[in-house]
């Protein structure tokens, strides 16, 4: 499977009266984005407003992050299943408007998701303070259950980055990478003397705000499978989780996953990279034990020499990560995990809430538990009514002139679990 | 037979109406952790986990709901892995709360923390677990 990601460079983002890219910068119809929102019954209520790197504006609570993508060529449409009909994508052409991104907020939940922050310290620990973003504050109808606006929420954010990123259909973008994957034994023989290296992609799957979507189906209904990576870059994955804002894999993560990005810029060089084992995490031990007995058979029935895996989230997936660990170190397959810690403040408790002897490689994006200053900002998008009770802040965080004192797990992507931060910890 | 240790009357009722027998004990005044103490205590008279007991990534000093739902096993058969899983949580759900407590958080905050503890036991009904 062959895609071709055309990646077209946005600078700026500007309101205007249509919505299109132009020489780098990305005009935005609010009015159209506002009307699209509220085509769905369920909210009652869609604002857009911009923001861009190194304003002084801070976002919360943030529920997701897209890049708007459009499919050019090759069958089918970005976010098969939830936007565009089930059709295998990962073939042909994409586009991505690279450096914007779709940021939707507002209240969930009577607790909440996380924050980004343009400028300022804080800003730091996001990608997403250097994005060109175009933000979507929903408000739910009163009395709406809880189930429907997280689902009206996911939505509305799909629907959105399918809007804009179908700006970029016909420009001619700044650089075309290509990214291929051949079928099993083709991909063996294309590089028969280097290791065979797969990726083992543990999607969060336990219940309410806690889902991830494969081609619409919720990733708890699936068994683990097999997946080409470029139909990960198509959309083939969302996410529906906001729980736990520093490592949520957002929807942009799964468009841009680093751990693929990394095993195809070696792909060829010193990794034969093979392909994507995608698998869940669930609440049963039972299903625990189906899901990582079948992640080991795919890998030894791929022949894979060595794998990477990454999880989503704290606590319960330790228990998936060090199962799928042990049943694939035991098939004789070396094995690195990627994943962020919460080792209490001090950093002096276990990191992890599962462990097993196979776990002996692994790579840390950070710890949540840290404490840090946010100063005041000009303006705010959404709202900090609730920053007292997201996760990472606590009672006495915000103070009246706006700034919080929080845990870095309440910024979004801060320390996610598969490596797309600046945070890690070395052993000297 | 099923048993369900929960602080959650969302989890009870869920259980009670399910089409499968479920014991329940329900700690109506019971805390996160109060729920896994007891859970540790049918695990070490021979129950077994169905569920994890950390599972959600909402933490342990975060969410004041807890359910876990245990099976009670033959003699013959070993639980080590109850054991190693359930203490495991406890560790952790203390590390959390030496932290910082669990807010006290409004009644609107309380249902939405009851439905999404809920959300992780639904399967339950849908699939054979033994």
């Amino acid at each position: 499977m062959k895609l071709e990601l055309g990646r077209i460079k946005i600078h700026d983002v500007q309101f205007g009266p249509e919505t299109k890219v132009e020489k780098g910068v990305l005009y935005v119809n609010k009015e159209e984005i506002e009307k699209l929102v509220l085509e769905d019954e369920r909210l009652i209520g869609a604002q857009v407003e911009l923001a861009r790197p190194g304003e002084s504006v801070r976002i919360a609570p943030v529920k997701d992050v897209l890049e708007p993508r459009v499919k050019v060529s090759g069958g089918g449409g970005i976010f098969p299943g939830m936007i565009n009909k089930v059709k295998e994508v990962g073939s042909g052409r994409t586009h991505a408007l690279v450096g914007a991104a779709v940021v939707t907020c507002g209240k969930i939940v009577g607790f909440q998701e996380g924050i980004i922050d343009m400028s300022g310290p804080a800003a730091a620990y996001t990608p997403f303070s250097g994005t060109n973003n175009v933000c979507v504050v929903i408000e739910p109808q009163e009395g709406l259950e809880t189930h429907d606006y997280e689902a009206a929420g996911r939505m509305a954010g799909l629907k959105v980055a399918s809007y804009v990123g179908e700006a970029g259909r016909n420009v001619e973008p700044d650089e075309v990478v290509v990214y291929e994957t051949k079928p099993l034994q083709e991909q063996i023989a294309q590089y028969p003397d280097l290791p065979k290296v797969g990726y083992i992609h543990m999607l969060q799957s336990q219940g309410l705000l806690h889902d991830t979507y494969y081609y619409g189906v919720d990733a708890k209904q699936f068994i683990p499978t097999f997946m080409y990576p470029t139909e990960i870059m198509d959309g083939a994955i969302i996410s529906g989780n906001c729980v736990a804002p520093c490592d949520k894999v957002t929807t942009f993560h799964h468009l841009n996953n680093p751990v693929i990005e990394d095993l195809y810029k070696r792909h060829g060089k010193d990794v034969n990279f093979i392909g994507v084992i995608l698998t869940n995490e669930n609440v049963f031990l039972a299903d625990k034990e189906r899901s990582s007995d079948m992640v080991a058979k795919l890998a030894e029935f791929m022949g894979l020499d060595g794998v990477l895996i990454t999880e989503e989230g704290y606590g319960n997936p330790d228990t998936d990560l060090m199962m799928n660990c042990k049943k694939v170190s035991q098939k004789g397959i070396d094995v690195v995990l990627i994943t962020d810690e919460f080792p209490g403040r001090d950093g002096k408790s276990q990191s992890l809430a599962d462990a097993v002897n196979e776990a002996d490689a692994l790579v840390s994006c950070g710890q949540g538990n840290l404490i840090i200053e946010f100063p005041p900002m000009e303006k705010i998008i959404g709202t900090l009514d609730y920053v007292e009770t997201m996760i990472g802040g606590y009672e006495g965080s915000l103070r009246p002139d706006g700034s919080i004192e929080a845990e870095l797990q309440i910024i979004i992507a801060s320390t996610i679990a598969n490596g797309y931060n600046r945070l890690a910890a070395r052993g000297y | 037979m099923a048993l369900l240790i929960t602080n959650n009357d969302k989890a009870k009722k869920f259980c009670m109406d399910c089409r499968k027998e479920v014991e329940v004990i329900y700690l109506a005044d019971g805390t996160y952790l109060d729920v896994l103490l007891r859970t540790r205590d049918y695990v070490h008279r021979g129950y077994r986990l169905l569920t994890h007991p950390l599972c959600g990534s909402v933490k342990p000093n975060q969410t004041p709901y807890r359910s876990v739902l245990l099976e009670k096993q033959s003699a013959r058969e070993e639980n080590f892995r109850s054991v190693e899983l359930i203490e495991n949580s406890i560790d952790a759900a203390r590390k959390f709360m030496r932290n910082r407590g669990t807010p006290r958080w409004n009644e609107r905050t309380r249902e939405d923390f009851k439905t999404v503890d809920l959300s992780f036991l639904t399967v339950y009904e849908q699939r054979n677990y033994v």
